[in-house]
């Protein structure tokens, strides 16, 4: 089950990926990235982390996309006319390249590892909410009162930066 | 064969890449800030990984934090970039140089 989940999971991840960014549409790239968080929430149900699975499904593939899809259709329309025009194939293999030989040598040094599943035994209860709300309400609680202070300070600024009259000073 | 931390590593490290490239090619600031949430992403998949390999939940804190952050990240992102386009009528890379001028 987990294989499956990984495999499964990582292909969407990775397929939803490159298509995002070759789809020349800003609409379409955003329906892949969807698909690529889709997948990477079953990576995280592969990972005995249902309620981050749960999360990544309601904020990345619901709200954030949500608002990017907004914002395409306000802005341009699907297709932006300045890369309608410019099919740039070489850059992209160019730039890919070095990125490329990177990720060989990553790879080539964690494959050659040696070779087992986790180490630790997924203790019962290991990852459920209770368990993450223990330490996000408990020990991690000065972090969580300080991401919640980054939230409204992003919320505020958005609409500061939203506002339309940009002569005007605030009062 | 089973399936182990080093998988998750090295597709973790693919998507990562994947990010990086797009977000050097496009050209669409919309498509970039999509990209740097699919980094964003990678790097979430990292700290699971080895939350699961250690048995230790606080790689799940550090992911949620990671969502708060990648949320505060597009709404303040979009709002520069709706503001950049009622002045130049564009979202592309290529034409918001005038810093660099």
């Amino acid at each position: 089950m987990e294989a499956f989940l990984f495999y499964g999971g990582g292909l969407l991840l990775l397929l939803g990926g490159i298509l995002m960014v070759t789809s020349r549409s800003a609409v379409n790239a955003a329906c892949w990235l969807v698909l690529a968080f889709l997948g990477s929430s079953a990576l995280f149900a592969s990972l005995h982390a249902p309620f981050l699975a749960v999360l990544q499904v309601l904020v990345y593939a619901g709200a954030i996309m949500v608002l990017f899809l907004f914002v395409i259709m306000m802005l341009e329309g699907p297709v932006l006319p300045a890369e309608g025009k410019r099919p740039k194939v070489a850059v992209g293999l160019l730039a890919a390249l070095p990125v490329a030989v990177i990720f060989a040598l990553v790879a080539r040094r964690l494959l050659a590892l040696p070779e087992h599943g986790f180490t630790a035994v997924a203790a019962p209860g290991f990852g459920q909410p209770v368990a993450v709300a223990r330490l996000l309400l408990g020990k991690y609680l000065l972090a969580f009162e300080l991401i919640s202070v980054v939230l409204v300070v992003a919320i505020i600024g958005a609409l500061a930066l939203g506002r339309l009259e940009r002569s005007k000073p605030w009062k | 064969m089973e399936v182990g931390l080093n998988h998750y590593l090295v597709l973790a490290a693919a998507v990562f890449m994947v990010g990086m490239v797009g977000f050097v090619v496009r050209r669409n600031t919309i498509v970039m800030l999509m990209c740097v949430e699919l980094m964003l992403s990678a790097a979430n998949l990292v700290f699971v990984a080895f939350s699961r390999e250690l048995g230790d939940e606080a790689g799940h804190v550090f992911v949620i934090m990671n969502f708060a952050v990648a949320a505060a990240e597009v709404a303040i992102g979009l709002a520069i970039l709706v503001q950049i386009f009622r002045l130049r009528r564009t979202v592309d890379a290529d034409d918001l140089t005038t810093l660099m001028e």
